[in-house]
């Protein structure tokens, strides 16, 4: 196991610095977790895609903290977690129990949880299966096997195959990330930001990629979570508190119609993002916090 | 017990919204009469009377905006509005009114409701969450009554209420041997310390005539004599201690009814919310109606089931460039100017999209233009049916008719601000809007895009036989608009004259405000006059081309887009028999325009009589002669054309009788006529001496509508 720093260059000042921050450890793997503010509810920023980290949430944690407590933590494989080198370390279960052991380390009974992208499996593993702890969820566009994913990424011939191409989504190929893993993250996070002038916004992703390797990453793509599209719907069935999707109108990484669809199968909101990719949370800022806060302050 | 009105009421003005139920409950033979607005929504919402001094009219602003989301339900209290006058001090008792809305909840077929009440009424509809939980899901309390629980407000100490007083001044009046002298001077009074904010005269006289609805000793039975609810402090806070519903309570700090602490001891004993409305009294559902609906609706919002809808939002620069044009009904006249002004802002910005929020029978000109109505127009309570509602014969009250008109315009303010808050708009265009203009300038927190205003006179004004109480009125009135603009300059991004400095009348806004063409110069853009077409360059080819021979003399006779002139064309009717003698050749054609039947008029042969013309501008502009109102609209088309015409200003109308009539003199145009003096005899003897008759007026500019869109498209 790899513990490695590939912190990249210096942290850039935030806006508001945590009240608490500790580790779990679960199986020896530590995870690193953040607190901030003092208000009611708790808000749990789930971690995504371990490309990046829990600094995904920057431009949310300050404004939320004012109003609610707030708990984020970097996913397993990045940031100041550990890297755990085998895919069964990256399950779905694994990310999800990883949640409720950083609620338990800070006393947190319930939380709202907000989730990005692949934070959404673990977000409805909890919703459904630990429905005492969970009081509201909150997915931005959330990918799930919910629906036909967009033709350009259908086309992908192999994850693990050399290909006779680097061009596009043929990018997505661990060989490609072994040969220029930057290459791939600049590729991927032009692709999340489909909104003119996000200079900044892919930087700091990129960035955020570069804290972890690819062959972490890797680990994180063949890891087991929810395949089929019956069984991501068996779990939306049973969830049961209130939900709300946001969800980019043109978002070039999953199709509007796969939040449209969780919407449809956990009876909850759905706020469609006109001219917004894949991450609004870090290109529309203020529209996606007034909405989260809206969505929080509306739970009984 | 005594069933009778004592005082007739007042025609009641025209409501924003209809009831689509009533009906009435009995109680112990007392019955009590309820509405039901809004059928099929999911959740009710109650709205409790309050003390038999006013009935359910009192939520006239609530009403029409609640009801587009909620159920809502009202009902009159015992002793006033529709229900019956029980004369027994005990049919008054408070847990009386409670037990009585829980009738008409059953009556209704409501088994929870949000339930809002103010002042007794708030008591009421608290005493209903706290002794039937399983009932009320939500509850709003405005200036809540519950008696008791804190001092009486120092108002009600200051003297007896049963006893001869040697004084009827300030609150002396509240005292029953006065109230039998002079009931209205005591609801007066009483209703001014209740409505403290400056420029309360509308919601001052509705209250009173509310109140002239019941009688001095069935309000003394109610209000002093009925028994206390309960006997000791405690029990009024045990009962607010068991409310369990989400609780708003509304408070201003204003309020000569009942205090703050009162307020702020409901609020805490209920774990409810309290929101304080600085510089407003007892009333603000009358006064403050925008901000009284959006909290009462967000009380229900947070109580009721979601609205099963996607929300959209768009990011800044995806959005398309979209205007919001806000035209008035009244009259035809500003439809043409603004599809004019909107086709030659399309012009200076392409791709512009703009919405007409417009109601009959602007949207049949606007239909016929290609122009795209937003759907949520149809939704808009009709001010045309109102106005022809508030005419008689040749006669309009221009002014009380807006005045009455003050329950549609917040039920379509409500509208307008629920679709702007939809939907992104650049901008948001008002013709004579007056909803827009008032309530932006009331609630300036709503403005949330750039605004343009625009209208053809400025200054209410006073008709001479409405007295001193009118000239009170319009002048305060002018006061209220000019201190608004004074207050919030940022409201309206551009303020834009349709015509010229002189075309203002020369009058003064009132007695120590300015004279109106100065203040009009400061604050106002002049785009000169908006014809929304070109002059006719060759009669004779129009003529042709409308199939008038070339020796005809045609005279047209328009009442424009009103309703209101059936009087004026069956006179004109009646005077073409002795008019085609005169005028041999005479040829006339009378135009109903869409909100006229021409079934409904007299023919006469060779009288030719249509109903909407929509080229009726070229008809206007190849005439001979053109008989009219006194709007504006169609006088200066027919000035620009330099067609001689008549022109009949309706009686009572200040804006047809002054600011028309100054305008058209200015021209020199047209012919003014007397509708009272002016027989079939008179006016066909004016059609012979006027037809065909060469007019020297002067200029009208063909370039306002240009000059309009150039100053809106600054702000795109």
């Amino acid at each position: 196991m790899t513990t490695a720093e590939a912190v990249t260059t210096r942290e850039q000042s935030r806006a508001r610095y945590p009240d608490e921050e500790g580790y779990v450890e679960r199986d020896g793997v530590r995870v690193f977790y953040e607190a901030y503010g003092t208000g009611e509810p708790t808000v749990l920023l789930l971690p995504t895609w371990s490309i990046v980290h829990s600094r995904v949430w920057k431009l949310q944690i300050p404004y939320f903290a004012r109003h609610f407590r707030v708990l984020a933590f970097d996913g397993r494989g990045n940031g100041m977690s550990d890297r755990p080198q085998t895919a069964e370390a990256y399950a779905e279960t694994e990310f999800a129990a990883d949640a409720l052991a950083v609620m338990d380390a800070t006393g947190t009974g319930r939380a709202v949880l907000v989730s990005l992208s692949l934070g959404a499996d673990r977000a409805l593993r909890l919703a459904a299966g630990h429905a005492e702890r969970v009081a509201a969820a909150a997915f931005i566009g959330p990918a799930l096997p919910i629906g036909e994913p967009h033709p350009e990424r259908a086309a992908l011939r192999s994850f693990d195959e050399e290909l006779d191409t680097d061009e596009g989504w043929a990018k997505y190929n661990r060989p490609y990330w072994l040969r220029d893993y930057r290459g791939f993250l600049e590729f991927f996070f032009a692709q999340c930001f489909t909104e003119a002038h996000s200079t900044k916004q892919i930087e700091d992703c990129v960035g955020w990629g570069l804290e972890t390797e690819p062959e972490t990453l890797a680990l994180t793509h063949v890891a087991p979570g929810l395949a089929t599209r019956e069984e991501t719907l068996a779990l939306c069935a049973r969830v049961r508190c209130p939900v709300l999707v946001l969800h980019g109108e043109q978002d070039a990484i999953r199709p509007l119609a796969h939040g449209a669809a969780l919407a449809e199968a956990t009876g909850g909101q759905l706020v469609v993002l006109e001219g917004s990719g894949h991450i609004p949370l870090a290109r529309d800022p203020v529209k996606v916090n007034l909405l989260l806060r809206e969505f929080v302050e509306s739970l009984p | 017990m005594s069933v009778a009105q004592t005082i007739a009421p007042a025609r009641e003005q025209t409501r924003a919204r209809a009831p689509c139920e009533d009906g009435f409950v009995e109680r112990e033979g007392v019955r009590v009469f309820y509405e039901v607005y809004g059928r099929g929504n999911e959740t009710t919402f109650l709205l409790f009377p309050t003390s038999p001094i006013s009935h359910s009219r009192l939520w006239k602003a609530q009403v029409p905006y609640l009801a587009r989301r909620f159920r809502v339900v009202t009902f009159d209290p015992r002793g006033n509005g529709r229900s019956d006058r029980p004369q027994t001090a005990a049919a008054y008792g408070y847990w009386e009114f409670v037990e009585d809305g829980r009738a008409v909840l059953d009556a209704t077929g409501a088994e929870t409701a949000v339930v809002a009440g103010l002042c007794d009424g708030g008591g009421w509809a608290l005493m209903l969450a706290a002794t039937h939980p399983e009932r009320v899901r939500g509850l709003a309390a405005l200036a809540p009554c519950v008696p008791g629980l804190t001092p009486a407000h120092e108002n009600y100490t200051r003297f007896p209420f049963d006893r001869p007083l040697d004084t009827d001044e300030g609150w002396a009046k509240c005292n029953i041997h006065y109230w039998r002298r002079d009931f209205r001077g005591f609801l007066e009074f009483f209703f001014s310390q209740q409505l403290p904010e400056p420029h309360s005269t509308k919601a001052i006289e509705d209250c009173v005539e509310w109140g002239l609805g019941t009688d001095p000793e069935t309000l003394a039975l109610a209000d002093e004599e009925a028994p206390p609810p309960w006997t000791s402090a405690e029990e009024a806070r045990a009962l607010c201690e068991g409310v369990r519903c989400p609780v708003l309570v509304v408070h201003g700090d204003l309020d000569a009814c009942q205090t703050r602490e009162r307020a702020a001891a409901v609020a805490e004993l209920t774990g409810g919310t309290l929101v304080t409305l600085e510089g407003a009294g007892h009333l603000p559902q009358a006064r403050h109606p925008v901000k009284v609906n959006g909290l009462l609706r967000e009380l229900g919002d947070s109580v009721a089931p979601p609205e099963p809808r996607v929300q959209r939002w768009t990011r800044s620069l995806a959005r398309r460039r979209r205007a919001l044009y806000v035209s008035s009904p009244i009259g035809l006249g500003h439809a043409r100017r603004d599809v004019a002004i909107a086709q030659e802002l399309r012009t200076l910005v392409p791709d512009l999209e703009i919405d007409w929020l417009a109601q009959h029978p602007v949207t049949t000109m606007l239909e016929a233009e290609g122009e795209r109505i937003h759907p949520a127009s149809a939704e808009l309570a009709s001010e045309s049916t109102h106005i022809e509602s508030e005419s008689a014969e040749h006669d309009l009250h221009a002014f009380q008719a807006i005045r009455r008109m003050d329950e549609i315009l917040v039920a379509n303010f409500m509208l307008f601000h629920d679709v702007v808050r939809d939907e992104d708009y650049d901008l948001w265009i008002g013709d004579e809007s007056w909803e827009l203009d008032y309530f932006l300038h009331e609630n300036p927190e709503l403005k949330s895009a750039a605004y343009v205003w625009l209208t053809d006179f400025v200054g209410w004004l006073p008709m001479q036989d409405g007295g001193e109480r009118e000239a009170f009125l319009t002048a305060d009135y002018n006061a209220e608009m000019i201190e608004h603009i004074a207050r919030f300059p940022r409201i309206r991004d551009r303020a834009i004259f349709v015509g010229n400095p002189e075309d203002v009348v020369p009058d003064s806004f009132g007695p120590e405000l300015p004279a109106i063409r100065d203040w009009t110069e400061q604050h106002y853009d002049f785009a000169g006059y908006v014809t929304g077409f070109e002059p006719v360059a060759d009669r004779e080819k129009l003529r042709a081309e409308l199939g008038w021979g070339p020796r005809e003399q045609v005279c047209i006779v328009t009442v424009g887009g009103s309703g209101v002139g059936g009087q004026l064309l069956r006179r004109v009717i009646a005077a073409f028999p002795q008019a085609k003698r005169e005028v041999p050749e005479l040829r006339m054609v009378v135009v109903a325009g869409p909100r006229i039947d021409p079934g409904s008029l007299p023919q006469d042969e060779g009288l030719e009589i249509h109903g909407y013309v929509h080229d009726l501008y070229l008809q206007l502009g190849a005439c001979d002669l053109a008989v009219v109102q006194g709007g504006l609209t169609t006088a200066m088309e027919l000035t620009a054309n330099g067609r001689p015409f008549l022109y009949f200003p309706l009686r009572h109308h200040f804006e047809q009788n002054h600011h028309v009539r100054h305008r058209l003199e200015r021209y020199g145009a047209g012919r003014r006529m007397d509708f009272d003096e002016s027989t079939p005899e008179v006016i066909a003897t004016a059609i012979a001496e006027e037809i065909g008759r060469e007019v020297e007026y002067l200029p009208v500019e063909t370039d306002g509508a240009a000059r309009a869109a150039a100053r809106i498209a600054e702000l795109l």
